[in-house]
């Protein structure tokens, strides 16, 4: 794959090293998935229009329509949440539209520093996270401070079934696992 | 204007500048997961201030702009919370393995040009955040100073300091690990 793009570079700036900038100018970029331009063209307008229409509600409203937020503890603590438990299943629980994204804070409370966790994230069916499309289990490795650790999760709901989002965090040999209800409305 | 309106206006101003935006947020964002997302939310916010940018003799510029602020946004955030992904370059199709073989090119060809990649996407990962921003941008997307200038807001002196010293860097990445002589 070679670059294709339009621009001359300077010819000042261009002047050393020509084998590392014969091996840059190769380094390829993959191709845009089939249709990914348009179906980003379409969410980008309905998304906006829906914001246009929506901006005055969201001024007098904004607190109530303030992404969930779940607490949870390591170190043997209890996860607690601002939610109520869903009444079926008994687990913290998030009420989303469907086919509107909606960000679901995460928030980690460790009782130490933790470096080079693995947390993993499994969505159930019909549920992606933004950026991630198609994907049900998307893991990161990531550092955790003493204290309160923010992870902002931007969710759609593609479908109306909904159901429960798992994370595991893992730390060394601890590990632990944590639900949350998704219903879609 | 109706929304229909609206909305084909707004595929006019930007679609001719759809494969450029796509690469730069490749660029930046080093991954498609990464790529994908960021060029979503350019759209939206785009999407948002169609009138500006109806009015903009030059869209291309102006996109470009707002998709690399978006992304120092989204970058600063992360590094607040300190919770942030460093391993999705290697999730299933999103990073170079995706990328398909050189169906003119012998295997060995094809191989060894798949080492020579991987042995840059490793050392372009040791630099920092702007040496391979300034590198990518330049040697590899060909802006030019002044652009990059305008896109980052970085001064041109300090973009070809920049640049010559990510230069520098690769070579000796890349030499050390046998990739080059």
């Amino acid at each position: 794959m070679t670059n294709n793009n339009l621009h001359q570079p300077d010819h000042d700036a261009f002047q050393d090293d020509p084998e590392i900038r014969a091996l840059l100018q190769d380094y390829p970029v993959p191709q845009a998935d089939a249709g990914f331009f348009d179906r980003a063209l379409v969410r980008a307008t309905h998304q906006g229009s829906r914001q246009q229409r929506n901006r005055w509600l969201m001024t007098g409203f904004g607190g109530a329509i303030a992404a969930g937020l779940a607490v949870w503890m390591i170190g043997g603590m209890l996860m607690t949440t601002p939610e109520m438990p869903d009444a079926a299943t008994g687990i913290p629980g998030v009420t989303m539209t469907l086919e509107e994204p909606r960000t679901v804070n995460l928030v980690f409370s460790a009782t130490e520093v933790l470096e080079s966790a693995t947390l993993t994230v499994s969505l159930p069916n019909g549920v992606e996270l933004a950026g991630f499309p198609g994907q049900s289990e998307i893991s990161w490795e990531t550092s955790l401070n003493k204290g309160r650790n923010l992870l902002p999760l931007k969710l759609i709901a593609l479908t109306p079934a909904g159901g429960e989002l798992l994370a595991r965090l893992e730390h060394g040999d601890r590990d632990r696992v944590f639900r949350l209800q998704l219903d879609i409305s | 204007m109706s929304t229909t309106d609206n909305n084909l206006a707004f595929e006019r101003l930007v679609r001719p500048h759809f494969e450029r935006l796509y690469r730069l947020a490749w660029r930046l964002a080093g991954s498609k997961a990464e790529a994908e997302d960021l060029f979503q939310e350019l759209l939206i916010k785009a999407y948002g201030k169609i009138d500006e940018l109806a009015s903009i003799e030059q869209p291309g510029p102006w996109l470009c702009r707002v998709m690399y602020n978006l992304f120092i946004d989204e970058r600063r955030r992360f590094a607040r919370t300190r919770i942030h992904t460093v391993d999705e370059g290697q999730l299933a199709g999103d990073g170079i393995e995706g990328l398909p073989a050189n169906a003119d090119a012998d295997p060995v060809t094809n191989n060894q040009r798949r080492e020579q990649i991987q042995s840059l996407d490793r050392a372009l990962a040791q630099l920092s955040d702007e040496h391979r921003m300034v590198v990518l941008l330049h040697d590899t997307e060909g802006y030019k100073l002044k652009e990059i200038e305008a896109l980052t807001g970085v001064p041109v002196g300090t973009v070809k300091s920049r640049l010559h010293r990510a230069r520098a860097r690769l070579r000796e990445i890349l030499s050390a690990d046998g990739t080059i002589s």
